[in-house]
């Protein structure tokens, strides 16, 4: 009935016009899809300003940043030397594993144990890189204040409700800890003395 | 193609499963099909393909679109901004609102033509009652979910449509203000409306879906009817629907696309057809617009309205205009099926497609004195054509009708 030539050419014909056929579905379904991206409304609200001057010191604030938590905590010269002596219990210390943990400027061994541009105002993404809860701030060292909740070498920290994670005061993340990085650091730099843009 | 994909491994498992085989060869493969089917029979695929593409549309629009009547700062609303922010803000929103107003403009076009088709070919006669109701059961639907989808984006032809169309089923004796209440959520349309129209609007295209699987089913059953109207008998009359009908169809959709895609991407507003210029005015309460009409594929039943003076003559009146269309197989009582061998019969179907455009111009008008009487001239032969059905075997000499094809 329909001789070999006949088949071939009718095979070209089915693989072409499939073919075609699929770059056409492909083609339609590049709006759909594209129009769950965040539209231009939501990626205009991309920056936070905060003056940092209203945390008073050994204070910590969570303002919020692209819909995220963010912890704002200004460190006293003791929470600063509370960073020291604990490098061993720590999974990633010069914050180095990933891109979210760094930052350009942390540009020596001091900036990467402090993790800020000024020592002392912290400003870290408030959600545990384990799951994303928002860990509780338990700044003083030892369990006089915090009793079993954490271990008895407590450098001071937080340390998330969720499942466990550990962090110290400069967010790095504890041995032991479900939690596999320290917390993000987002881009940021300060427009003046007090204040900061985030994002 | 077909056939390799069904000698494998895989597909004889799924069949063993669901029987997919035995569906391929009864619905499609070995499905007969009269082989003189013309273009006219491609508009029901065409009608399930906009169907498809509304309701894919439909949903990425409802990912932002929020129904609420609230004011917002600028003297608008919730509704209306959000409509304005997939047009500006979302990514390809312009396209997806686009794509479903005019799709939604063109499944009338498609699902008239349709209609038009069955009622030349007398695709409505027995053994094609039911299907015949079934489809109009799917074109109330339709009016229902239009007039729902209509409201969505609160502008001044949505809102003033809206509160025409209510204030309708107050004419209604005993039960009408209640209707027009219940309908309305309140005492005007407002959030309660919009919000209720939302969830309709949204529920009205699935039940489509089911209802047009139904419509197709009742088809598979009796058949295709075909343009000489004649019940077709002998096998090689007949071919099988695939690849034969698959592949004309796909031929359709794309001519189809072709047009679509002109409008979509180069006159979406069509002049003001499609897109009302009314409707970029977001809705007011307090002020009418000049001129208020439904969009155009709702007018000719909105001339049939107001053709009356009396309020209630008027609903009643477009209740039966679509009441009618049901009674369609019982008063046709010619042994002839298709117009081509109904000297007669053809003319008036052809003068009824004439009189619903001048219904449907009359209704999009605005009204003088002569269009009033032209309108209503014209629903006196909208109803005439069906009271006269039942006796046109008494006068027409059909024209032999022939033994095959």
């Amino acid at each position: 009935m329909t001789d070999q030539a006949d088949q071939s050419r009718r095979n070209f014909l089915y693989v072409a016009a499939g073919g075609l056929g699929a770059v056409a579905a492909g083609a339609t379904a590049i709006p759909f899809i594209g129009s769950m991206m965040p539209a231009a409304d939501t990626l205009a609200a991309a920056k936070t300003e905060f003056d940092v001057s209203t945390v008073e010191a050994g204070q910590m604030v969570t303002i919020q940043w692209q819909g995220k938590p963010v912890f704002v905590v200004h460190r006293t010269a003791e929470q600063l030397k509370q960073l020291d002596g604990h490098d061993e219990s720590l999974k990633d210390m010069n914050s180095e594993a990933i891109a979210e943990v760094q930052q350009p400027w942390m540009d020596t061994p001091e900036k990467r144990k402090f993790r800020a541009i000024k020592p002392e105002y912290l400003i870290v993404v408030a959600s545990c890189t384990h799951l994303g809860c928002i860990p509780l701030f338990k700044p003083s060292a030892g369990r006089k204040e915090w009793g079993d909740s954490v271990p008895d070498d407590w450098p001071g920290g937080w340390h998330c409700p969720c499942h466990g994670s550990y962090y110290d005061i400069s967010a790095r993340v504890i041995n032991g800890s479900p939690a596999p990085h320290n917390l993000h650091v987002m881009p940021y730099k300060y427009s003046s003395d007090t204040i900061v843009v985030i994002g | 193609m077909l056939d390799k994909i069904m000698k494998t491994q895989l597909f004889a498992w799924v069949d063993k499963r669901t029987g997919a085989e035995a569906i391929i060869k009864s619905q499609l493969t070995e499905y007969p099909a009269p082989k003189n089917l013309n273009y006219m029979w491609n508009f029901g695929s065409l009608a399930l393909l906009v169907l498809v593409l509304q309701i894919i549309t439909g949903i990425f629009l409802v990912m932002y679109y929020k129904p609420s009547a609230e004011a917002t700062l600028g003297g608008f609303t919730v509704a209306f901004d959000s409509v304005e922010r997939i047009m500006r803000d979302v990514n390809f929103g312009w396209l997806i609102r686009y794509m479903h107003a005019v799709g939604a403009s063109m499944f009338f076009v498609v699902v008239y033509l349709h209609i038009g088709r069955g009622m030349y070919y007398g695709s409505f006669k027995a053994p094609r009652e039911l299907l015949w109701i079934v489809g109009v059961v799917i074109l109330l639907i339709m009016q229902g979910a239009a007039f729902f989808g209509y409201l969505l984006p609160w502008g001044q032809m949505s809102f003033w449509g809206a509160t025409v169309i209510t204030n309708l089923f107050g004419a209604i004796p005993v039960v009408g203000e209640l209707v027009s209440e219940l309908l309305r959520g309140g005492f005007a349309v407002g959030d309660p409306t919009l919000n209720r129209f939302f969830s309709l609007h949204y529920l009205f295209p699935l039940l489509l879906v089911a209802i047009v699987g139904g419509h197709v089913h009742a088809l598979h059953v009796v058949h295709s009817n075909n343009p000489e109207g004649i019940d077709l008998h002998k096998p090689e009359e007949m071919i099988p629907f695939h690849p034969y009908y698959t592949i004309k169809d796909a031929f359709g959709v794309a001519v189809f696309l072709l047009f679509y895609c002109y409008i979509v991407f180069f006159n979406p507003q069509m002049g003001g057809y499609f897109i009302e210029v009314d409707n970029y005015v977001p809705a007011n309460n307090l002020q009418t617009p000049a001129h208020i009409a439904p969009v155009w594929y709702l007018t000719p039943w909105y001339t049939i309205l107001r053709s009356f003076e009396s309020k209630l003559l008027g609903v009643a009146a477009m209740g039966a205009s679509l009441g009618i269309l049901f009674l369609l197989p019982f008063l046709c009582k010619s042994a002839v099926r298709s117009a081509r061998y109904r000297p007669m019969y053809q003319i008036m179907v052809i003068m009824f497609f004439v009189d619903v455009i001048i219904l449907g111009y009359c209704g999009h008008t605005a009204t003088t004195p002569v269009l009033k009487v032209v309108g209503q001239l014209a629903t006196a032969y909208y109803f005439l054509f069906f009271v006269a059905l039942p006796f046109l075997p008494k006068f027409e000499k059909t024209r032999p009708v022939p033994e095959g094809i």
